[in-house]
């Protein structure tokens, strides 16, 4: 059941309505059967093996069990076994279904709450987090319905106080929620799946493009994955908000990001926090690279031994991040290793960036410098999607090739930009679409837009949100088969 | 010791690893109030903050600890 579709529509109607029906204490309870109804919906669209129903309840029995073990016992042995045990239960299904590519079907979200899960193991183990002693409590945190479509991975510090808590009906909490969902709505319909015809024109005949026919298709799926992905985060936390449960963010406005670190704090920051969190910190806390900045030191001094032990970590990181993108190299390659070589001959050409600075006269904080870097670091990450979204690294290569065989500005003038998907109306209403995103995106980083919205008088705000209602019902591009439009995250990681 | 002297030790530990002799650290230092301590640098200064005490901080103190305060709780109650 895809959620832009109207029967999940009807279903988040009659959902919302039961939840605030029904007496507060059964409030959670409501909400895990709904989560397994929405799954069992799932199983049977992706007319799937059966067996995948048993995956999330195995894994968090897995959880439940070993983190319930460490809780009690007091030796650090078992302790350790018993996380150890969990962990390869979890990924080892995870990657046997996901990326070993057995032919096996792999049930939806599970790529999102394995690791939701086992960071809540992981902080039980650190003995800063609390346990669990419900099963169905558990199942609840690892299975929430919003999140099964393409997460965010949840953390239980910031879920246990708000899941299991009975809420009464909130006017303002429901609208505020519904209004986001209908900003997701306006990403997903309207824009992204304009680009995405242009998006797939020009990757799936690339042969027949060069120059700047290549880069407008490739900046197209760069927007479109994020009004995508973002558009989905927007529906999910809004679904969310609607029962009161605040989900934590995914996104930042990651095109304002200056250089590719910053990038990753606003781009999938659950991801990012968790990686940093459960692999990262923990990989430099391992004896090995504890000791690597020793052993480099005579060769490399005292700060290149330790840029050289924090990158050959962080190559680990984003090996891992590129990975769990879909084990394929198109992934490891555009969503991660590339990303690490962006960042490391960043940081070892800095010294250089900055005589170059002096030597021009550039303040780093200057407007249009920051709109430089801006625009530096939106390329490079567009870059990084054209791996992405070709299946073969060496597609992506031939492609890229392409872009820089021609200069063809004419086709901005000349028509041929509107023989790539969109006609010129098409082209118009995306453009004008994306400045809208742009603008709201702008005033959100200093005041949320929504609580912006509430100050204005009540003629104004229904106007707006009236306007940008019919706009998406009128404009949205439902597709050949509306129910089918589908998100990429959904799709890639299942 | 005395919290003052674990300040004072912390004080040329975080001078070492940012490269800049005039921080000084007091209870309520975070993270935002020095421009390099990102989280690379956090796990940079842990490690050598366990070298100068000779102590170890578990991976939750890593990730929890708020302030340099709790940071200077945690070694006096380690050493």
């Amino acid at each position: 059941m895809s959620i832009t579709s109207f029967s999940f529509l009807c279903f988040f109607a009659a959902v919302l309505l039961l939840y605030y029906l029904i007496p507060k204490k059964a409030q959670w309870g409501f909400l895990l059967l709904v989560s397994c109804v929405f799954f069992l919906f799932s199983v049977r669209a992706a007319d799937g093996g059966w067996y995948v129903v048993f995956c999330p309840l195995a894994s968090v029995a897995a959880v439940y069990v070993a983190a319930r073990l460490i809780d009690r016992t007091k030796e650090q042995k078992k302790k350790k076994a018993a996380l150890i045990c969990a962990v390869l239960f979890c990924i080892g299904l995870l990657c046997a279904l996901k990326f070993f590519h057995l032919g096996l079907i792999a049930p939806m979200g599970i790529s999102f709450y394995t690791l939701t899960l086992l960071g809540y193991l992981f902080d039980v183990y650190y003995e800063i987090g609390t346990v669990q002693n419900n099963y169905g409590k558990l199942l609840l945190f690892g299975c929430y319905f919003p999140t099964l479509v393409s997460g965010p991975i949840m953390k239980y510090k910031e879920m246990e106080g708000q899941l299991y808590q009975g809420r009464r009906f909130d006017y303002r909490r429901v609208t505020f929620g519904m209004q986001r969902m209908l900003w997701g709505f306006f990403k997903k319909l309207v824009i992204s799946e304009r680009m995405a015809l242009v998006a797939n024109e020009v990757f799936d005949n690339y042969g027949k493009y060069a120059g700047f026919e290549i880069w407008v298709g490739a900046v197209a799926f760069t927007f479109q994955l994020y009004t995508d992905f973002g558009g989905c985060m927007d529906i999910v936390l809004g679904i969310s908000e609607c029962f009161g449960i605040k989900l934590p963010e995914n996104f930042n406005a990651p095109f304002l990001a200056r250089n590719i670190s910053e990038y990753w704090r606003r781009w999938h920051i659950s991801l990012g926090n968790w990686l940093r969190e459960y692999l990262f910190y923990p990989l430099l806390r391992t004896r090995f690279f504890m000791e690597l900045p020793k052993k480099l030191k005579a060769r490399l001094g005292k700060k290149g031994a330790k840029q050289a032990t924090t990158f050959s970590a962080m190559f680990l990181l984003w090996f891992a991040i590129g990975y769990w993108h879909g084990g394929t190299w198109n992934y490891i390659i555009g969503s991660g290793l590339l990303h690490w070589f962006y960042i490391v001959s960043g940081e070892l050409m800095e010294p250089v960036f900055a005589r170059w600075r002096a030597f021009l006269h550039i303040e780093k904080e200057q407007r249009w410098f920051v709109w430089f870097a801006r625009l530096r670091t939106f390329f490079l990450v567009t870059l990084g999607l054209v791996f992405f979204r070709n299946a073969e690294v060496l597609d992506a290569v031939r492609m890229i090739g392409r872009g820089f065989l021609a200069f063809n500005p004419q086709i901005f003038f000349n028509g041929t930009l509107f023989s790539l998907g969109l006609d010129w109306i098409e082209a118009v209403i995306a453009v004008v679409s994306l400045a809208i995103l742009g603008w709201v995106s702008r005033l959100q980083q200093t005041e949320p837009v929504r609580e912006r919205l509430e100050k204005r008088g009540i003629l104004l705000r229904w106007a707006v949100l009236y306007a940008l209602l019919f706009y998406v019902i009128l404009l949205g591009q439902y597709g050949p088969g509306y129910s089918a439009s589908e998100f990429i995250y959904q799709n890639f990681r299942v | 010791m005395s919290r003052e002297e674990v300040f004072e030790r912390l004080n040329a530990v975080f001078q070492d690893v940012f490269d800049d002799p005039s921080i000084t650290v007091n209870d309520s230092t975070t993270a935002d109030d020095i421009e390099d301590w990102d989280s690379l640098e956090h796990i940079n200064l842990i490690a050598a903050v366990e070298s100068e005490f000779g102590i170890k901080f578990s991976m939750g103190q890593v990730v929890t600890m708020k302030n340099v305060g709790e940071m200077a709780d945690i070694i006096l109650q380690k050493l």
